[in-house]
């Protein structure tokens, strides 16, 4: 087994930034991902990256932007510090390679996007995820970091409070090996693969969450979710950058008539507007047309995947679309510089929540969130490596897993389905723990998750191989699924308030008085275990 | 019908058999020739674009000042044209700067008309099957022939079948081989490289690639392979002995030239069309079509 | 609707031989190949392997042939593919060694020989001055060559890689364009050496096969042209092609047309023995059959001085 100072799990943006910046930091770094970082979720990404670049722009009113959009749930140290740097991070992007559309004076140009209320989100055309991931997997290779591809971390090694490192599954091999490491980084993405539908790629289900949580670390705001307004409606999870919106695509309801000004506005409001139009008229439609030949060139994938995938045409007609999970607000509780609650364990982006989106995140936060905090992170992990003291690692977690993964593959298995479990997950967590939630519905999902996972716990892998199993890493990936479902699913029941993308049916007002705090969930004899964590005066 | 006439270097240079058999072949058809004798090389793929646009452009200009379409014998030609043509034609602005820049002094001047067709393309889209069947004295019945275009007669699409009807242009040359009254042994590589281009670059390569389409067409049972162009004749003929060295194969397949192809089912004698020139034998083909008439 | 997939199978941890499975499921109208895909190794067959990831066809994981053309499977709509009957064949992609049913060899047949390019920007990075100003011409360019998904179909429609699977392949080289055109790359002069090198532009037929292949229209043999173009300009590294080109390019200069005795000898070197007697059989036996061009026994065509003209002027405009 070969030992780092950094050992990154996740290979997209947020990952592939730490790795360089760990490395830049005088760290010997490993990458490990369970699919190639640019097959990752961040290359799915559209609309573009925020940076308060304008002449009339500045960091405090992208800070407040970003406030208002989070619902007041923000923590006010973390987006100073955010919106602070992005500037300089989003310059650095420019300066190794990134493409970005230009203003006449050729710097970079900013589209209007979501509830910012300058224009500051930097872009490449439709594809800036594409493209971003693009110059960083560059980067990345440019600093020879081993890449670890198509490995499945299946456990994190923790002994006493400090985790050690991490054990892997080579897919290509079909072993299991150790990787020791001083600092462990967690970037391994999302969870709302747990809804259907859902705008995410398949992999995006909360492994690394799920590995902190039964570690011992906590979850913050897990009942935060992001629901993208426009998905269309035909095919699950097909998302159509919201970009278009700003440059003034209208959303129609069956009547033709088009929805209160919703330019602008932030998405959970979107949202809320498109579900109640749906459940009046029906079908909800989003109409590019009045963006205009010519301006419509700055949306070539769009164009092409709703035609491939679609079978319609954005120049010619209205697009049936209708709201579907996309991002979570919550995930793995982290402080500014991505430390966990365990000593060496470190989480940035989607996986992470340090509090920089509180109830809702500002469109276009996301991938600057990955560079500005990737890169922070890696250095932070870095400096930990060189302080941390040499342990040995533990071995025998190794047998352990070894074990542990044998005993779950079995000829004997129920005649169950694991894709059944999750579409039947998927479906409930849309309807019931979804853009609109109340008591009951809560009640019946957990109630519904639990005989899911009774369900799930008889189940076994019966393809005894290691090598390219895709069974195997299913049923470990629904297993990440079903715990957090029970984490989102309380987490939602608890939150007696609407805030953000967290809109209750019987508590609709927003409670400031008993509910400006956070959602601690922690794992406490084998069951979540929820806490309120108030806000840190400022 | 009448062409402004472009045989191209390799017609009178490695390959001197195939000029005299377009032109006898063309006469023969009632195809009119006024050659092009004083333009330049259209540059192969070798010149860069900045040199070879506007010494395209130029004999563009010249067929044009002759009010007449242009006739290539040879793929390269024909593909290197077509996409040089391409540009000029799609980018009035480029066109304006070749012509300000690099025609204007001689009094020449493209403005963007000129059709460039290889003969295999006259002859389905202008000619005619109907009147080519009429002229037919020799049908090459019980000859089995595999077609060979050239890469740069089928691709890039937007210069060489830029609609969806002249798609059929990639399948001209297995329908000629039936028209002419033979089979086609067709062969997987019929519209790859020959590996002419990379001659200098990858020997290897390149006789690896000659020897596996020679090679499969002769496993296919075939009397020879017909090309419309000659530089691939250069590989595949002059060089098929260096692909057998290499690969241990025996190959023995005569290539013959798309005119001399024409030129025999029309009723010409091998020797009015020289096949001796090759430097894989004719003979076996000769006396074949000799026991046909 | 009831389909049978008949899909490649390989087992590494078996004889390693290629098999068939065929599995037939009842899948929805509007289902892709994917979905069948999903359904098959959950209900039926859980060993079968292949990979997937964005599932709309944004990321180019899933790569598959369908009925024997190249696409993804997630956007592969299995209605059309049963229009001549209720059964759908899937296989990996060609020229690709396979490692285990759908799951082909990847590294080996692009994200090494990507790595091989060097494929980064030198740059510093250091956002003290700002961004660098740059039209959006400029980028727009970049934009439509990084919009490559690393899809593999321009190399797995290659006519070189089946002979040699060595060759860079248009997928990287259409890296090695986006990084010596880049013009924020101080590197750019080395990034066109680098592929100047054996496997790299110089193996490459430009047949347009890659042009023809690419789905996003980004036009890879272009690009390669472009490269070989830009080297040429620069001055050509390779030494072979070198005296090719500049051989080639002199007869062309001084007398309209191509003098390919001239051709032959100047490529393998005046002085290059070895080179020149490897020529000899073949030249021998064109002699014979009265079809060896004598080197330098090459006239000049009509107008020869206007070609030449043509050359200086655009050489001069190259300075």
């Amino acid at each position: 087994m070969q030992e780092f100072d950094v050992l990154v799990v996740g290979g997209g943006a947020a990952g592939l930034r730490a790795a360089i910046a760990a490395k830049h930091a005088g760290a010997t770094v490993a990458l490990i991902s369970k699919v190639h970082p640019l097959r990752t979720n961040s290359a799915i990404a559209q609309g573009g990256l925020n940076a308060p670049l304008g002449k009339n722009d500045s960091p405090e009113s992208f800070a407040q932007d970003t406030f208002v959009a989070g619902d007041d749930l923000c923590d006010r140290d973390v987006v100073r510090i955010f919106t602070q740097k992005a500037s300089q991070d989003i310059i650095w992007l420019e300066r190794m390679g990134v493409p970005f559309n230009r203003d006449t004076e050729g710097r970079l140009d900013r589209r209007p996007f979501g509830s910012n209320r300058q224009s500051r989100t930097c872009y490449t055309d439709d594809r800036t995820g594409h493209m971003v991931l693009q110059v960083l997997h560059e980067q990345f290779q440019r600093e020879q970091i081993p890449s670890f591809e198509e490995w499945y971390v299946t456990s994190l090694a923790v002994d006493g409070a400090a985790c050690l490192g991490a054990i892997a599954l080579g897919l290509r091999a079909g072993k299991l090996d150790a990787f020791p490491a001083r600092s462990v980084v967690l970037a391994t993405g999302g969870f709302t693969r747990l809804y259907l539908p859902s705008t995410a790629s398949l992999g995006t289900t909360g492994d690394g969450q799920c590995l902190a949580y039964g570690a011992g670390a906590r979850l913050m705001d897990m009942e935060m979710i992001q629901f993208h307004p426009t998905v269309l409606a035909k095919k699950d999870g097909l998302l159509i950058t919201e970009a278009v919106l700003g440059e003034g695509g209208v959303i129609v309801d069956q009547k033709g008539g088009s929805a209160a000004d919703l330019k602008g506005v932030p998405r959970h409001r979107i949202c809320l507007s498109i579900h109640r139009m749906q459940n009046g008229d029906g079908s909800v439609s989003l109409d590019l047309r009045p963006i205009g030949k010519d301006k419509l060139a700055r949306f070539p994938q769009t164009q092409e995947t709703v035609k491939a995938v679609g079978g319609l045409d954005i120049l010619k007609e209205p697009v049936p679309i209708r709201p579907a999970a996309h991002r979570p607000m919550g995930g793995i509780e982290t402080n500014a510089t991505g430390e966990t609650s365990i000593a060496g364990l470190f989480a940035v982006g989607e996986c992470a929540c340090n509090g920089l989106n509180g109830a809702g995140r500002l469109a276009g936060n996301t991938l600057t969130e990955a560079v500005v905090f990737g890169s922070r992170i890696g250095e932070a992990a870095a400096k930990q490596a060189r302080a941390a003291t040499q342990r040995s690692f533990p071995t025998a977690k190794t047998t352990d897993e070894e074990q542990r993964l044998a005993k779950i593959t079995s000829e004997q298995s129920s005649n169950d389905s694991l894709r059944k479990i999750h579409g039947e997950l998927g479906r409930l967590m849309n309807e019931k723990v979804g853009v609109i939630r109340s008591g009951t519905g809560l009640k019946e999902a957990l109630d519904e998750i639990q005989s899911l996972k009774e369900r799930y716990s008889k189940i076994r892998v019966k393809n005894p191989s290691r090598i390219y199993n895709y069974e195997l890493t299913s049923y470990l990936e629904l297993g990440s699924m079903l715990t957090l479902a029970e984490i989102v699913a309380s987490a939602a029941q608890n939150r007696t308030e609407s805030r953000g993308a967290h809109h209750r049916a019987d508590f609709p007002e927003r409670d400031d008085t008993n509910w400006k705090s956070h959602t601690v969930a922690t794992l406490a004899g084998g069951s979540v275990q929820l806490q309120k964590k108030p806000m840190a005066s400022s | 019908m009448k062409y402004a006439f472009y045989p191209g270097c390799v017609s009178r240079g490695g390959c001197p058999e195939l000029y005299p058999s377009a032109v006898k072949v063309a006469e023969k058809l009632g195809i009119e020739l006024d050659e092009l004798k004083s333009v330049g090389c259209t540059g192969a793929g070798v010149l860069p674009q900045n040199i070879s646009d506007p010494i395209n452009a130029r004999t563009f200009a010249k067929a044009e000042q002759m009010g007449l379409p242009i006739m290539t014998i040879c793929s390269t030609c024909q593909g290197v044209m077509a996409q040089a043509n391409y540009r000029l034609k799609e980018d009035p602005q480029y066109r304006d700067k070749i012509n300000r820049e690099f025609l204007a002094d001689e009094g020449l001047e493209y403005k963007g008309t000129t059709e460039v067709k290889h003969l295999l393309w006259v002859i389905f889209e202008d000619y005619g099957i109907e009147r080519l069947q009429a002229l037919i004295q020799r049908p090459l019945k019980g000859l089995k022939v595999s077609p060979f275009y050239g890469c740069f007669l089928r691709r890039p699409p937007e210069a060489i079948t830029p609609t969806k009807e002249l798609n059929r242009r990639k399948a001209y040359l297995d329908e000629l081989i039936a028209i002419l009254g033979a089979d086609m042994a067709d062969i997987s590589g019929k519209g790859k490289c020959c590996g002419f281009p990379i001659l200098s670059a990858n020997e290897e390569n390149s006789l690896a690639m000659v020897a596996k389409h020679t090679g499969e067409s002769k496993q296919k049972g075939a009397d020879f392979m017909v090309t419309p162009c000659p530089l691939c004749h250069l590989n595949l003929d002059g060089n098929q002995a260096r692909a057998e060295a290499q690969t241990g194969q025996q190959i023995d397949l005569p290539i013959l030239h798309l005119p001399q192809f024409l030129g025999l089912a029309l009723g010409f004698n091998p020797d009015e069309m020289n096949l001796k020139r090759h430097i894989v034998s004719t003979d076996e083909v000769e006396s074949k079509v000799s026991m046909m008439s | 609707m009831e389909v049978t997939f008949k899909v490649y199978r390989k087992d590494p941890e078996k004889d390693g031989k290629p098999g068939r499975s065929n599995y037939t499921v009842e899948v929805a109208e509007s289902a892709t190949v994917l979905d069948a895909l999903l359904k098959i190794r959950d209900e039926v067959d859980s060993t079968l392997a292949f990979r997937a990831s964005c599932a709309k066809g944004y990321c180019g994981e899933c790569m598959v042939r369908v009925n024997g053309s190249a696409r993804l499977c997630c956007t592969a709509k299995v209605p059309d593919y049963t229009k001549k009957g209720p059964e759908i064949s899937l296989d990996p992609l060609r020229n690709i060694p396979v490692i285990k049913d759908l799951v082909f060899d990847f590294d080996a047949f692009l994200w090494n020989k990507i790595k091989a390019v060097k494929p980064w920007l030198e740059s510093d990075g250091s956002s003290v001055n700002g961004e660098n100003l740059l039209p959006d011409s400029q980028m727009q360019d970049m934009r439509k060559v990084m919009s490559c998904f690393n899809c593999g179909m321009c190399d797995e429609g290659c006519t070189v890689l089946p002979v040699d699977f060595n060759f860079l392949g248009p997928a990287a080289l259409t890296k090695a364009y986006r990084l010596a055109f880049d013009p924020r790359n101080k590197n750019s002069r080395e990034q066109v050496k680098i592929v100047e090198k054996p496997k790299g532009i110089w193996d490459c037929v430009h047949c347009y096969e890659a042009d023809e292949h690419c789905p996003r229209g980004i036009e890879p043999t272009k690009r390669i042209v472009a490269l070989r173009d830009k080297a040429y300009h620069a001055g050509i590294t390779h030494e072979t092609v070198a005296r090719h080109h500049k051989s080639f390019a002199a007869s062309v200069k001084e007398s309209g047309w191509v003098d390919e005795g001239r051709l032959a000898v100047e490529s393998e070197g005046l002085t290059n023995v070895k080179g020149l007697m490897k020529l000899l059989p073949t030249a021998a036996k064109a002699l014979a059959k009265g079809k060896a061009p004598i080197p330098y026994m090459h006239a000049k065509r009509p107008d020869a001085d206007r070609i030449k003209k043509i050359f200086e002027k655009a050489e001069q405009e190259e300075k």
